[in-house]
């Protein structure tokens, strides 16, 4: 459904990504690992066109687009598939949680408002924000916040969303709650998914395909018990080793 | 002064200056109207950096707030007749460059001044509103121009009450200077009353208060506004 090829970004002739293939099917949930710095992010935000890729091709379903020279109406079409949730939310200040969720559908896809209202309400409930709908950003906790977040992205019923880092910014009391609802959506849904995440038990239980980056390339993809408990690569092992702890992993 | 104030007198050019209310108006209202608008575009350039506009922009912005604003009015008004002239007598048009009404140099001049300002009030609001408000606008499938008219301005606009209610204070202060060049605003319309008896006194006070109830009500407004417009800041305060 999606599939990018031979992506490139540098910014300031620092090379971020250096030619990342990457395909995606639809109902799959992809994670994505790495060490920071290795072109994670940069990676969505290219797909998004939040950054404009030095260089690459992605064809979505039956658009097919230059990364580097997409025009805004190209850039246009494919933002009208994807949805994004950002590390820090990124929550409209001005508007209240069902306004959040609401924006995209009435002004971005022209949905009529009272249509648009409903399906706002039946994500926000999806989310365990049924008690929140006229709260404003200011008054929802950070896990609140990102469930908006993922209330907004679902709403718009895209074809896939792109998870940043979705719980990196939380106080880790709050982690799992973030968690649960993406693994709900995934599971209930059958939502398409890439998330780039540090969380390992997220990618165990609730992946089908784990991607392992490193200094803007893929190095090793596959099942999470081939990444997770079987890497090949060297660079992988290392990696794994820092960050599973031994002794405690969320439980979600 | 000895024989005291004189009450009479006071009240007649009372009504006689506020008569010149609508004048004032008129020209705070249509130079915010100018100046909003175009403000908040070259404050964008500013912004973003864009080459040769944005300079343009602060020298402009330079040159007004260098400058006060009676010798932008004495210059415009004493050289716009003479460039005039010269192009209707080039192309021979026969109208009297004398007869023009003060209120369009007054409405240039005006907007033009606060045109400056506000670039300045909307470069520093728009500094406040972070980047990542205009992605997650383009994420939910919004255009630059719906990302702006639904989310930024509003947020700018919010950031920048305080500084627009300073400027259009300001500004309705500043038409007094336009008795400069016989705009029938509210202080020229004292000033007439004046001269007749030499009320200095009573016409100055009139002034004073009209002023002071126009610059408060104004304030009134611009606060209520503020209340109602960013609620969703002090949500929890």
């Amino acid at each position: 459904m999606l599939e990018i090829k031979n992506v490139h970004k540098s910014f300031h002739k620092n090379a971020i990504l250096k030619g990342v293939d990457l395909s995606i099917d639809k109902g799959d949930v992809v994670v994505i690992l790495g060490p920071s710095g290795s072109g994670k992010t940069t990676l969505l935000r290219c797909i998004n066109f939040l950054e404009r890729a030095d260089k690459g091709h992605a064809s979505f379903g039956d658009i097919k687009v230059d990364l580097h020279h997409a025009k805004k109406k190209e850039i246009h079409a494919i933002r009208q598939k994807i949805a994004f949730v950002f590390q820090n939310y990124n929550l409209f200040t001005n508007k209240t949680a069902l306004e959040n969720v609401t924006e995209g559908l009435i002004i971005g896809r022209k949905i009529p408002r009272a249509e648009a209202i409903i399906r706002g309400k039946q994500a926000l409930d999806k989310v365990g924000l049924s008690e929140k709908y006229n709260a404003y950003p200011i008054e929802l906790s950070g896990g609140q916040q990102q469930r908006v977040g993922i209330a907004r992205a679902v709403a718009l019923n895209p074809d896939i969303i792109l998870f940043d880092e979705p719980t990196s910014a939380l106080d880790p009391e709050l982690v799992g709650e973030v968690l649960s609802v993406m693994k709900a959506i995934a599971k209930e849904e059958g939502t398409t998914m890439l998330v780039v995440t540090h969380e390992i038990s997220f990618a165990k239980e609730v992946a089908n395909r784990v991607i392992f980056m490193d200094d803007g390339v893929v190095v090793e993809e596959g099942s999470p018990h081939e990444i997770l408990v079987t890497p090949k690569e060297e660079r992988t092992i290392r990696f794994l080793k820092r960050v599973i702890p031994k002794d405690y992993i969320y439980q979600i | 002064m000895s024989q005291g104030l004189n009450y009479e007198f006071l009240i007649d050019t009372f009504f006689v200056a506020l008569s010149g209310i609508s004048i004032t108006l008129l020209v705070t209202i249509v130079s915010l109207i100018v100046a909003l608008p175009l403000g908040f575009l070259l404050a964008m350039t500013r912004i973003n950096r864009i080459p040769v506009i944005q300079r343009i922009a602060q020298i402009y912005v330079s040159f007004v707030r260098g400058t006060p604003i009676i010798i932008q009015i004495f210059i415009i008004y004493s050289s716009i007749p003479l460039i005039l002239k010269a192009f209707f007598d080039k192309y021979n048009i026969q109208l009297d460059i004398y007869k023009i009404n003060p209120i369009w140099y007054a409405l240039i001049i005006f907007s033009f001044s606060t045109t400056a300002l506000l670039i300045e009030v909307f470069r520093s609001a728009l500094g406040t509103v972070k980047k990542e408000q205009l992605e997650a606008a383009y994420s939910v499938g919004l255009t630059t121009f719906q990302a702006y008219r639904r989310i930024i301005i509003q947020q700018v606009l919010v950031v920048a009450l305080p500084n627009l209610c300073t400027t259009t204070v300001n500004l309705i202060k500043a038409t007094s200077l336009g008795y400069a060049m016989s705009l029938p605003e509210i202080t020229l319309n004292a000033k007439v009353a004046a001269n007749m008896g030499y009320n200095y006194v009573e016409a100055y006070l009139d002034i004073f208060i009209i002023y002071l109830i126009l610059c408060m009500t104004v304030e009134y407004i611009f606060k209520v506004l503020e209340k109602r417009l960013s609620k969703y800041k002090m949500a929890n305060a």
